[in-house]
């Protein structure tokens, strides 16, 4: 069920920059000779500054996507655009990953051999765009904003998975990106962590509204976090139906128990379980 | 609320503070200590036991019944109100830095009694031992930021975690504090336990009850009396120089085989890690030329080198280098693909992240490969100082043997025992060295 009109009451995303373009993506993986379609003519427009919630059963090729994005996996066909800029496209089967689309990933991926602080100034001083120092201190800085002093020079280890995920995301924002890419970079936590996390990547959003394409399989956080929660049919991967969030934002955890919330959940509840039964049906493997 | 009398179940309340989350980990030593330092304090059903903005000085374990635990405004909690049973603990606002009232309000829904502690006390009593101390720290500070999401908290609560780390000693006092603590564990009484059965058993095989074959052999007391022999009848004790010439010419020649193995084989372990294309090239050779054994190369070692000490040291040179360059190469390709597609991500080049990622991702592996490497270059310096050579502590052995000097071959061969133990240690103190991150991430699962 497509929504055609736009209310005046949808929830409003920012108008900015990160607006991505997918158009009739088709990837084929080939293992072994065996040809698998993982995506399927898949096109999808994402707006500006939105949280754009992915949801899918296990291994429907919402991730594949996402490693097209992102640039760590090439397309057969299809393009795919950012701000107009094409990042693959004919001629062009692989987008060169790069600062304006961050990936956080499913485990996490801050390097366990640098401090903290040498984790979050990574980006800006590689690309040489901030000196050690005043990376340091924008970092620094940006750590405060998210409530993560204090633990600049700890290693990653050190530290609970719920804060490393939080300062993974402050090691993106520290790049201006325009488009968060997150690949279910909660599903490791327990579900107390988990609602916490969520009010805090909301707190972090609001301050910088970057569009954010976060891939999960909870529905509850998607419709928790999302203006859009887009659903996925089972491999191949393509969208099956999208659901308009209008819960303005800001939302905090009151949102849960609102009666708007548990209509939204029961929506989408269907579509998803009725994914979920072919896909258990074609004995997906997880991933 | 009254305080109750002191009574005898002090054992009682070690085991229950066992129990609890938080200390699970800390010592019975400490767990007494901290119930030493605690009174006992019973609620009557619909007590409040503190108030929210209440000024909060102690820490409260749940002894028994059951408490309501309300949060007050501004706790941004996902759970607002919970109820604790026995072994909990509540009121840990009292070990934050500088947040020195209630964030909750605590009523007693039935008859209570618990074991207060003063926050300071608490803390005084981890930092006796800074390492259980600290994840003690931690695990409240998992608790707090898994009922709050109100940034200064957790915040502070990270920097107290945090000082408690950089107010862990240093240097020798550090050392001292390690030796001390390993001298209070079982450990060195068990080692030398060991040490102790295992020359015992030598001593009454060879000396005492002289078995079928094993009387050929030199026994402890004489080895022991020639090695500490001012004029050494087999002409090698501590008091000879030929002895430490023996030692310094092997030494010696490990030291220049393991460097060299080292510099040429990690780079090398690298590069076959991180291009495929390389790898392709030279892999195969590479395992074909791994399975010889080092005594095999050495006919064509001395055909190759000229001299006497050229040979060995190649020989030695050969055996580190496969198991530095194979190690080295599992390294790299044992690193997370995530980290590689992060750093991409984050704009690294190539370069940096071979530089970022490569290097010190595989630096585990690398001085693992170290340990066996330095392990394999003792083991083949003697085959190779039995063939040829002069000199070293191979020769030694070797030499003691067709000349017929018993103990000086147990001679040789304890102090190899001993010198290889020193150089791996050495080994693994630099690895330790360069790698804080691990040995701050193992310390904290316990490990260290």
């Amino acid at each position: 069920m497509m929504r055609e009109h736009v209310p005046d009451s949808r929830p409003s995303a920012p108008v900015g920059k990160g607006a991505i373009h997918i158009e009739q993506v088709v990837k084929v993986y080939d293992p072994d000779g065996a040809a698998v379609l993982a995506v399927d003519h898949c096109s999808l427009d994402i707006r500006p500054g939105e949280i754009c919630m992915i949801v899918g059963p296990s291994g429907c090729g919402k991730t594949t996507l996402l490693n097209a994005i992102a640039g760590f996996h090439s397309v057969n066909s299809g393009s795919i655009r950012l701000d107009g800029e094409m990042l693959c496209g004919p001629g062009k089967p692989k987008a060169a990953p790069g600062p304006d689309r961050i990936v956080v990933f499913q485990n996490g991926a801050l390097f366990p051999w640098k401090t903290v602080l040498e984790n979050v100034a990574f980006g800006p001083v590689m690309q040489g765009k901030l000196g050690r120092k005043q990376a340091y201190e924008k970092a620094r800085q940006m750590m405060a904003d998210a409530g993560l002093s204090g633990t600049e020079h700890n290693y990653p280890g050190e530290l609970s998975s719920g804060v490393r995920r939080r300062v993974e995301i402050v090691r993106a924002l520290m790049n201006d990106p325009k488009v968060l890419l997150l690949d279910e970079p909660y599903r490791a936590l327990d579900s107390l962590t988990k609602s916490v996390m969520h009010e805090a990547l909301l707190e972090i959003y609001y301050k910088n509204p970057v569009t954010i394409f976060f891939i999960t399989h909870d529905l509850e956080e998607a419709i928790f976090l999302g203006h859009r929660v887009v659903i996925m049919t089972t491999r191949p991967c393509k969208p099956k139906k999208i659901l308009d969030v209008d819960i303005p934002h800001p939302r905090d955890y009151g949102v849960l128990t609102a009666p708007r919330f548990r209509e939204l959940m029961d929506e989408t509840i269907e579509a998803v379980h009725e994914e979920a039964i072919k896909a258990f049906a074609a004995g997906e493997k997880e991933g | 609320m009254q305080v109750a009398a002191r009574t005898g179940q002090d054992a009682d309340y070690t085991a229950l503070l066992k129990q609890s989350m938080p200390f699970q980990v800390v010592s019975n030593d400490l767990l007494q200590a901290i119930v030493g330092a605690s009174r006992r304090v019973s609620f009557k059903r619909g007590d409040v036991i503190y108030e929210h903005g209440e000024h909060a000085s102690d820490l409260y374990v749940l002894i028994a019944g059951r408490v309501e635990h309300v949060l007050g405004p501004g706790a941004a909690a996902a759970n607002i109100m919970r109820v604790l049973g026995p072994g909990e603990v509540f009121g840990w606002a009292a070990l934050l830095k500088s947040q020195p009232y209630r964030l909750a309000k605590s009523t007693a829904l039935e008859d209570c009694e618990c074991m207060v502690i003063d926050g300071k006390s608490l803390l005084r009593i981890l930092e006796r031992e800074p390492e259980t101390g600290n994840v003690v720290m931690s695990r409240f500070a998992t608790m707090i930021t898994r009922d709050f999401t109100v940034p200064q908290w957790v915040a502070q609560v990270h920097s107290l975690a945090h000082r408690a780390q950089t107010q862990q000693l240093t240097g020798i006092a550090l050392t001292m504090f390690r030796l001390s603590k390993w001298l209070r564990s079982p450990r060195p009484y068990l080692m030398v336990t060991g040490f102790a059965l295992f020359i015992g058993a030598w001593y009454l095989a060879v000396e005492v009850w002289k078995l079928p074959r094993f009387e050929q052999l030199p026994g402890p007391t004489s080895v022991l009396k020639e090695w500490l022999s001012k004029n050494p009848v087999y002409g090698t004790s501590l008091f000879t120089p030929e002895y430490y010439l023996d030692i310094w010419v092997s030494v010696r020649r490990v030291a220049i085989g393991f460097c060299l193995a080292t510099v040429l084989g990690i780079p090398l372990g690298l590069i076959l890690g991180w291009s495929e294309k390389f790898k392709q090239y030279v892999f195969p050779i590479f395992e074909m030329l791994r399975p010889i054994p080092v005594l095999a190369w050495v006919p064509l070692a001395i055909i190759m080198f000229t001299g006497l000490e050229t040979p060995v040291i190649f020989l030695v040179f050969l055996a580190s280098f496969y198991a530095t360059a194979l190690n080295t190469m599992l390294g790299v390709e044992s690193i997370d693909e995530s980290y590689f597609r992060a750093s991409f991500c984050l704009g690294a080049s190539r370069w940096q992240v071979f530089r970022h990622v490569v290097m010190p991702g595989a630096m585990p592996y690398i001085f693992t490969g170290l340990q066996i490497s330095m392990g394999v270059a003792w083991f083949s310096l003697v085959a190779a100082e039995m063939v040829s050579g002069e000199y070293g502590l191979g020769y030694l052995i070797n030499n003691s043997y067709t000349t017929v000097r018993y103990p000086t071959i147990i001679i040789g061969m304890a102090t190899l025992g001993a010198v290889g133990y020193v150089t791996s240690a050495l080994v693994r103190l630099a690895g330790d060295y360069l790698m804080q991150w691990r040995v701050r991430e193992l310390a904290l699962g316990g490990n260290a």
